[in-house]
């Protein structure tokens, strides 16, 4: 042993003299900014395709938002503001939606960014089959009214178009760029920075410096943004204890950890809820989940506090809705719609009919194995026989987007009312497979989508529906575990994002 | 010797179709979900099967393979169906750093194995124990656990090293060395003491040989007798215990590169093979399979060279 560590010894100084100028980590020199700091971020994964019509949400919108701006921005609180667009307007039918834009924007290639810009971006993404395709689907087309002002034609209303128009559809992208395919490997935009080719490597790092002359100099707060791609948790936490990046997103095992090294965490930053969906409210598969009073008892059976305590170390909020603080659905009185009271539990069962319980099988992906085991040991206590099958991560999705599985365990973004809706509640929604619905219901979301004043009343309604119906078993809120270096940024959380928009970085003073 | 190359290349010819051809086969029974993974969750029906339809699969097996069997032995092996990348540029880019980590840290292994496998057969008593008792422990404690611990101690601790790779195009050497120093330490205090080993039984085994015995009785140093004599005898084992673990890093380095985040060919197979990237898994196979060939092929011939008795003639 000590030969070995004699000549590991000797390696090692001897790389040590040559290592040590490696140690104080990467720096650029930025050409525009009011500022020399980098922004340097651990992103969980590379974007799959820089061309905007591929943008997605949270960890996989944030990186386009520092290449491309967007129609409308989006506020830290959730306020819609001017961006690219200095104002819009709907009809009084709510379909045709007037947008004003600015004039003085040319993309980072000399394309002038106008109105025949707008239209050429919307089209690109109703027509490329992208992961947020849905966000266009009541769009049908754009007339160019003049060079800087558009109309937008949908459909049917959209109470979540103008929230769209801030996100993946809303950005906007060079059209000569769109033209010649390029935008795939190389984004072209007009926002505050430019994308380095020669130093970004594909599912490593993606670099950014900023733009001379951007528009909006107020937004553009560093000199530059790299992007490093780091998969590993493991890795994210190493390099942000070593002061490779100084922004990354951790998990509730690791957050102590960056806590006692005297990194920050963003508070109460809270996007995704997390806990059973029961899909099966007609019964096809397991009978017993059409009785409400089952799916109800299922609520009552699950301690969520304890579950949030171990499974989260209390990072959290238990709740009993999936409507989140940030949405119109939300409604206060909901959060404790279904403490925990398992003898509360077996007597609606026992009032459905299954005093000796039943069986139901559960998907299950690593991911959420502990979960799942946890719930079923609970549900069990009340005479619940769960059998766990395990499904291979990539097919697990799609599984339960067939109708395979009576229920399923998820961590799922609480978004904008109307997004959500489309993801959850209504008869076509992604994660309805066995198209639930009633007349009741329908005519809430129908309030809902018409928009005006009765919108948000109907939409807390719909929430109220789903609760007491007991579409779901929610278990909590999750804490995002955004941990940062104070000394080097501030950031504030963005709502309903699980990463903050770009613009909410800035160099600590 | 000619003969015996052409031989051996055209066996891995084979080797080659018959090893991407069960690779395809087993990618084709897992593919259910590739067009939802890549379009999201939100999917419809119609929007799967446009995209199925231009990934090429609802088609059958064979004419799937033959298709890109064909496209392949024309040095065009497609692009990446998650992002575009063309498959040559993500291996260009990616193996000379796996390879560099690979090699570095087998020609240390050689070199260290070899001083306490001779060490160990020369001088038995307590080195010997210390390299037996070395091999069971090296091989017990799982090279990512050494990882961590190395990362905790000398990047985030000491900040002597990058906690993960900072190496990108356009990196001097100082990036590279900084970056590799920690996984090549990794990997050697894994790997040594079984190739110590190995070379220590060979050794032994050669100081046993009645032509040791007349050189001694000749008046020979015991030093020139092991380094000039014995170590050539004894080279065969070492080679061949060597080629097979440089074989196992291929495969050994994957966690490694992820802990790290080093830019290599291994973090590359894992991510595509989850996702069901097939042009990017292919590309891989055939890559790996050619190395192992090529490694396989050098051993043999630099065992030939090393010691005329296992030559073929």
């Amino acid at each position: 042993m000590k030969s070995t560590s004699l000549k590991v010894a000797a390696l090692s100084v001897g790389l040590l003299l040559l290592a040590g100028c490696t140690a104080g980590g990467s720096n650029g020199s930025g050409n525009g900014g009011g500022s020399t700091e980098i922004l340097k971020i651990g992103q969980i994964g590379d974007v799959s395709s820089w061309d905007p019509a591929q943008a997605h949400v949270g960890h996989a919108l944030m990186p386009y938002q520092v290449v491309y701006d967007s129609l409308l921005r989006r506020e830290p609180d959730g306020t819609l503001v001017p961006m690219l667009a200095t104002d819009w307007a709907y009809d009084d039918s709510r379909t045709v939606l007037t947008v004003d834009l600015r004039d003085d924007v040319t993309f980072s290639d000399g394309t002038p960014f106008n109105a025949e810009a707008v239209k050429v971006n919307l089209d690109h993404f109703k027509g490329a089959n992208g992961r947020q395709a849905v966000q266009l689907t009541q769009y049908q087309s754009t007339t160019v009214v003049d060079d800087d002002t558009v109309q937008i034609t949908l459909a049917q209303p959209d109470p979540a178009m103008e929230y769209y128009l801030s996100q993946a559809a809303g950005l906007m992208a060079s059209p000569a760029a769109i033209a010649d395919g390029s935008l795939e490997t190389t984004p072209v935009g007009s926002g505050p920075y430019v994308f380095d080719t020669a130093n970004s490597v594909r599912d490593s790092q993606a670099v950014f410096t900023a733009r001379e002359g951007y528009w909006s100099p107020d937004l553009q707060k560093f000199s530059g943004v790299e992007l490093r791609n780091l998969e590993e948790l493991s890795a994210r936490v190493n390099a942000i204890l070593s002061g490779q990046v100084d922004f990354t997103t951790l998990d509730a095992k690791s957050a102590a950890q960056a806590e006692r090294a005297k990194l920050a965490l963003i508070p109460d930053y809270q996007v995704d809820w997390t806990g059973t969906s029961i899909l099966d409210r007609g019964g096809q598969i397991v009978p017993a989940l059409a009785d409400v009073r089952v799916r109800q008892a299922m609520n009552y059976a699950v301690d969520r506090e304890t579950l949030l305590q171990e499974l989260q170390l209390g990072y959290g909020t238990a709740t009993s809705q999936v409507f989140g603080p940030d949405s119109s659905a939300y409604v206060p009185d909901l959060e404790d719609r279904y403490p925990y009271d398992p003898a509360k539990a077996k007597q609606l069962l026992a009032e459905a009919g299954y005093a000796d319980g039943f069986d139901l099988t559960l998907p299950v992906i690593s991911a959420f194995s502990t979960q799942v085991t946890a719930i079923a040991q609970q549900l069990g206590d009340v005479g619940i026989r769960v059998t766990q099958e395990t499904v291979p991560g990539p097919d697990y999705v799609a599984n339960i987007v067939q109708g395979r599985y009576p229920a399923f365990n998820f961590n799922l973004a609480q978004t904008e009312t109307w997004v959500a809706i489309n993801q959850l509640v209504s008869p076509t929604a992604t994660f309805n497979p066995f198209d639930t619905t009633s007349p009741e219901l329908e005519a809430l979301l129908a309030k809902v989508q018409a928009g005006g004043a009765d919108a948000d009343a109907a939409a807390q309604d719909v929430n109220r529906y789903v609760t007491d119906n007991a579409w779901f078993l929610p278990l909590y809120r999750i804490d995002q575990i955004a941990a940062y270096d104070p000394t080097a940024l501030t950031v504030q959380a963005q709502v309903q994002m699980a990463i903050p928009s770009i613009y909410n970085f800035a160099p600590a003073k | 010797m000619l003969m015996f190359t052409l031989r051996r290349l055209g066996a891995g010819v084979v080797l080659l179709i018959a090893i991407t051809a069960l690779t395809y086969t087993l990618l084709f029974f897992s593919s259910s979900s590739i067009a939802r993974n890549i379009l999201g969750e939100q999917a419809t029906q119609d929007q799967i099967a446009l995209k199925e339809a231009e990934l090429g699969l609802d088609q059958p097996l064979p004419v799937r393979f033959f298709a890109w069997a064909q496209a392949a032995v024309r040095g065009d092996f497609g692009r990446s169906w998650f992002n575009g990348e063309s498959v040559t540029d993500a291996l260009v880019n990616r193996t000379p750093v796996t390879l560099t980590l690979m090699l570095v840290s087998i020609v240390l292994v050689a070199i260290v194995a070899t001083a306490l496998g001779v060490l160990a057969a020369v001088r038995r008593g307590w080195v010997d124990r210390v390299v037996q008792v070395g091999a069971v422990v090296g091989d017990a404690i799982p090279g990512f656990v050494l990882a961590i611990i190395l990362v905790a101690v000398f990047a985030v601790q000491l900040a002597i090293f990058p906690a993960v790779s900072t190496i990108q195009p356009g990196a001097g050497a100082a990036a590279w060395i900084g970056s590799l120093t920690l996984p090549v330490i990794a990997i050697v205090l894994n790997y040594v003491t079984s190739s110590a080993q190995q070379i220590r039984s060979a050794v032994i085994k050669q100081l046993e040989q009645d032509y040791v015995r007349t050189l001694r009785s000749r008046g020979i140093g015991e030093g020139e007798i092991v380094l000039k004599h014995v170590l050539r005898s004894a080279a065969p084992a070492g080679l061949t215990v060597l080629s097979l673990q440089f074989i196992g890093l291929l495969g050994g380095v994957v966690i490694l590169e992820r802990v790290f985040a080093i830019p290599g060919l291994g973090a590359l197979a894992v991510g595509a093979t989850v996702r069901g990237d097939i042009p990017i898994v292919m590309g891989v196979v055939i890559l790996t399979v050619l190395i192992v060939i090529v490694v396989n092929l050098l051993v043999d011939l630099a065992n030939g060279a090393l010691n005329p008795k296992v030559r073929l003639s």
